[in-house]
């Protein structure tokens, strides 16, 4: 038995196949945000990267629910609206993936007995819209000023069937990849905080994904903190 | 401790940076020296011997030693002492329910009014505008108002007459008016006479003697909101030479 | 949620304000706010702008089969989504009275009116017709979302482009938007919906109501119409009597608003239409506004990659070789299972744990955990899993000196079970 998963092992490290290299094609797309472009909401903000663009929108330390209360912590829902249709079982899992790397970043305890919700509305889906996501959540949480021990962003990686990583991949490139992954990446210690991942791949090649996400969250806490900057340029 | 933050007072910060000590902020054997002690504001969180920032916003020092992190910030969260302008939405009993814009409706006593006795009831109807303070506000209790202070008296606070237009504009904003030398309301002041009460929840009150009037202060403040004190000023003057 | 209450005093102080003729915005009784129309990526994508009402609208379509009574006609449906976003009070789900109202409106406006031409999305007569379908978002609730709505769904369907078709026999082939050009609707006339509020029992009427003036208001009168001056569908709500001279009021205002918007979208689409043929970008991300201080845009960056392979190879090596594997239970007697008294006993639920906090540190586990479920995989367990019978079987079929002999028949069926295996081979 021993030896068997001994093999597994070797057979994965050593497999031809499964060599990724580093290449140009690890690049961010385009990035862009807005923050607090609606009047209703406590926070909000859009995110786009490249085509993909999300809407997200906060409301909260709200009136809770009898039934949704928790007595040591802030109830924290998230909605994601498809663009075509009502949500499904895919926006369930995509809700879940997000409220869940949220939570981790929240300061819940500090908002008792109080709603939070989280609204993201697609507004085009070009790949990575999961990623699009948790980055537009990030920064209308922070926008409405919630409590929060970190910050947290989030990285696609496409494996093409060359082995290649490809960030941030396109829709096109996603049908094209044999697996894909998303990462939430905390900007304390860059640990990750949220992992999804489709198709098949090595031990490795997770973690050459994690480590090319890492470097990639640099760059987008480094976007994140210049876009607060330049908000708060403005002397009141 | 105390060089570091000073050192970024005024800078951007986000969520999760962080101050740590530094190897001087020990206390030397030989010298007697207290600690020196620091005041930390909202946004600013104590974790160990860690300092955390937990709100994006700009880093800001009172003397001597009051750090906090000033943010634009649109909920309101209740803080005990803060006066506030609330909407009553239902008497039940012995008290109203108040709604000041947080996450739970803070309750008013019917006694916490000026002359109020149990026969003598003030006369507040729901739809109402109190100015009162916070006698209780803590995350785990629900917030209680008061509408006297520790002397009995009214000090201002109470129901609002008749008139005026109630508002709502950014928590900084409202930080801004209230400062002792606020420029925002010495420029209003010369603008137009009106009375005018700030809620520290982001409501204001205004009432002068013409609706036109009301309205233009109302829309002039909304538009305070993100601007900066020349374009304010320029806007200010353009408003005396047109409407008046 | 419940929503902020409305304070006597600002009820008192619009009506009174009304009475002066005035509104808080500072508009006139009969201005629009600004309106402001842009497109996505996607054709049949519009968002618009009504002041600080925000709406989205997008266009999809599908090939299904029409309904019986009208096998030449293509099918067109509406959907208003209240989102939670625009405003808290609205719930996820949940058909709320202002949602119906609102979607009945739109259908009236848009189906009944019959300004689409539905026999021509008829693909083969009786089998197969195009559904176009219209979903509207409300992104952020001020005031008016009807007109916002109505503006953004007829925009929609006028920038929408369909697959095309063609039919062979039996066959309905679709073409991709690389093979040949999408076609558009054919759109007869635009109707657009003009809201009017009335007060003090009908005696002030305003136009373009925002969220505070809808909350004070009596009563509500929708007016949809083309620029042809063609009453599309009409609607009064709140209860208020209006008298005939208001109601040929309304619909001369609306008349001239109508002719306006109409302008404003066809420039819009015309604008629209040469970005796209010059081939400049065009989507939600073109249409942040640069200038603004809250908004940032960073152009496409590449990622250092350097370090990469190391770290990624480091920590696999860290991980090193897995532990040996889970311990087969001893079963006493059949049926018996045993917890402590010195016998070690692992659970699966180990390793759900270990899952769950998938993080940096623990990545080491992580693998440990994909190489034992790769493992596992190899091992006949999986491979018989298939034929239901040895389901009662093998909890760790490589170690059958541990197995007791009072379990006989499971190795029996084990064995058969492969031999079974190998016939079917």
């Amino acid at each position: 038995m021993t030896q068997s998963s001994c093999d597994a092992l070797h057979f994965f490290r050593g497999g031809g196949m499964m060599e990724v290299c580093g290449s140009s094609t690890v690049s961010l797309r385009e990035f862009g945000c807005e923050q607090s472009l609606l009047s209703r909401p406590d926070g909000s903000a859009s995110f786009t990267q490249g085509d993909t663009s999300v809407l997200a929108g906060v409301y909260g330390p709200a009136e809770v629910k009898v039934s949704k209360e928790i007595y040591d912590r802030a109830t924290l829902e998230v909605l994601v609206q498809p663009k075509v249709g009502l949500p499904s079982v895919r926006e369930r899992l995509q809700e879940q993936c997000v409220r869940e790397t949220c939570e981790a970043s929240l300061l819940l305890s500090l908002h008792p007995r109080s709603s939070l919700t989280l609204i993201l509305q697609v507004l085009h889906d070009d790949g990575s819209l999961l990623s699009c996501f948790l980055n537009a959540a990030c920064m209308a949480l922070m926008d409405a000023g919630l409590p929060m021990s970190c910050l947290f962003c989030a990285v696609t990686c496409a494996i093409d069937t060359d082995g290649q990583i490809t960030t941030d991949p396109t829709a096109a490139q996603e049908k094209e990849s044999r697996a894909l992954m998303t990462f939430a990446i905390d900007s304390t210690e860059r640990k990750v905080l949220m992992s999804s991942t489709k198709g098949s791949f090595s031990v490795s090649e997770l973690q050459q994904c994690i480590a090319v996400s890492q470097k990639a969250s640099e760059k987008i806490f480094q976007f994140y903190r210049d876009s607060v900057r330049r908000r708060y340029s403005k002397i009141l | 401790m105390f060089s570091r933050l000073k050192d970024k007072v005024g800078q951007v910060q986000l969520p999760g940076d962080e101050f740590s000590w530094e190897a001087e902020d020990t206390i030397p054997l030989t010298d007697p020296v207290r600690p020196e002690r620091v005041v930390c504001g909202p946004g600013l969180r104590r974790s160990g011997d860690r300092l955390l920032v937990c709100k994006s916003g700009v880093l800001r020092h009172k003397q001597p030693n009051v750090f906090w992190i000033d943010s634009q910030q649109r909920r309101y969260v209740p803080a005990k002492g803060e006066t506030v302008i609330g909407i009553v939405t239902a008497k039940s009993g012995d008290i109203f329910k108040v709604d000041v814009g947080g996450s739970e409706a803070a309750s008013l006593s019917y006694l916490a009014f000026e002359g109020a006795t149990k026969r003598n009831r003030p006369n507040v109807q729901v739809g109402d505008l109190v100015f009162a303070q916070f006698i209780v506000a803590n995350k785990d209790m629900e917030p209680e108002l008061t509408c006297i202070d520790s002397s009995g008296r009214a000090n201002g606070m109470g129901v609002f007459g008749a008139g005026g237009l109630v508002f709502t504009v950014s928590l900084g904003l409202v930080r801004r008016l209230l400062s002792p030398l606020s420029e925002i309301r010495s420029d209003l002041d010369q603008l137009f006479p009106c009375e005018l009460v700030v809620g520290m929840n982001g409501r204001l009150w205004v009432r002068s003697p013409s609706i036109q009037q009301t309205l233009i202060v109302a829309n002039l403040l909304q538009s305070c909101d993100s601007m900066t004190a020349p374009q304010r000023r320029e806007l200010f003057r353009r408003v005396q030479q047109g409407a008046l | 949620m419940k929503d902020t209450p409305l304070a006597n005093c600002e009820r008192d102080f619009l009506l009174k304000a009304f009475e002066e003729k005035k509104r808080l915005d500072g508009r006139q009784t009969y201005d629009y706010r600004k309106i402001k129309i842009t497109f996505g990526t996607d054709y049949g994508c519009c968002f618009v702008d009504l002041g600080k009402t925000r709406v989205m609208a997008q266009v999809s379509c599908e090939l299904v089969a029409p309904k019986d009574n009208r096998p030449n006609e293509g099918i067109l449906f509406f959907n208003i989504e209240l989102s939670p976003m625009a405003s808290p009070v609205f719930e996820q789900g949940r058909q709320s009275e202002l949602s119906v109202k609102l979607n009945r409106q739109l259908e009236r406006c848009l189906r009944n009116s019959k300004c689409i031409d539905t026999e021509s999305l008829c693909v083969v007569s009786g089998e197969k017709v195009w559904q176009i379908r219209v979903d509207v978002h409300t992104l952020n609730h001020d005031g008016n979302l009807m007109d916002a709505a109505s503006i953004a769904a007829i925009t929609a369907l006028c920038h929408f482009r369909r697959p095309d078709v063609a039919i062979q026999g039996d066959d309905v082939t679709v073409y991709g938007p690389e093979e040949r050009d999408p076609i558009p609707l054919s759109i007869y006339h635009m109707p657009i919906s003009v809201s009017f509020s009335f007060f003090q029992q009908g005696t002030y009427l305003l136009v373009d109501p925002c969220e505070r003036e809808e909350r004070v208001m009596d009563g509500l009168l929708m007016i949809a119409m083309n620029k042809h001056r063609e009453i599309c569908s009409i609607q009064s709500s709140g209860g208020i009597m209006l008298l005939r001279d208001q109601v040929m009021r309304c619909s001369k205002i609306a008349s001239v608003k109508v002719s306006e918007i109409t302008d404003l979208i066809s420039k819009a689409l015309e604008n629209d239409k040469k970005a796209r043929k010059a081939g400049s970008k065009c989507g939600f991300a073109e249409s942040i506004p640069q200038e603004r201080i809250t908004a940032l845009k960073m152009e496409g960056t590449p990622v250092d990659v350097e370090g990469v392979t190391e770290r990624a190879s480091y920590v696999v090596q860290k991980a090193g070789t897995p532990p040996q594997t889970v311990p087969s239970p001893v079963v006493p007697l059949p049926g018996v299972g045993q917890v402590g008294e010195g016998i070690h006993s692992t659970w699966g639920m180990e390793e759900e744990e270990e899952e769950n906090n998938i993080s940096g540190d623990e990545e080491d586990k992580v693998i440990q955990m994909e190489v034992d479920k790769e493992d596992s995989k190899r091992g006949d367990v999986v491979e018989i899993s298939d034929s239901e019978e040895e389901e009662v079987v093998i909890l760790n079929p490589e170690t059958p000196d541990k197995t007791p002999k009072s379990k006989p028949p499971s190795s029996h069926q084990k064995v058969a079970a492969k031999t079974k295996k190998k016939q079917k081979k």
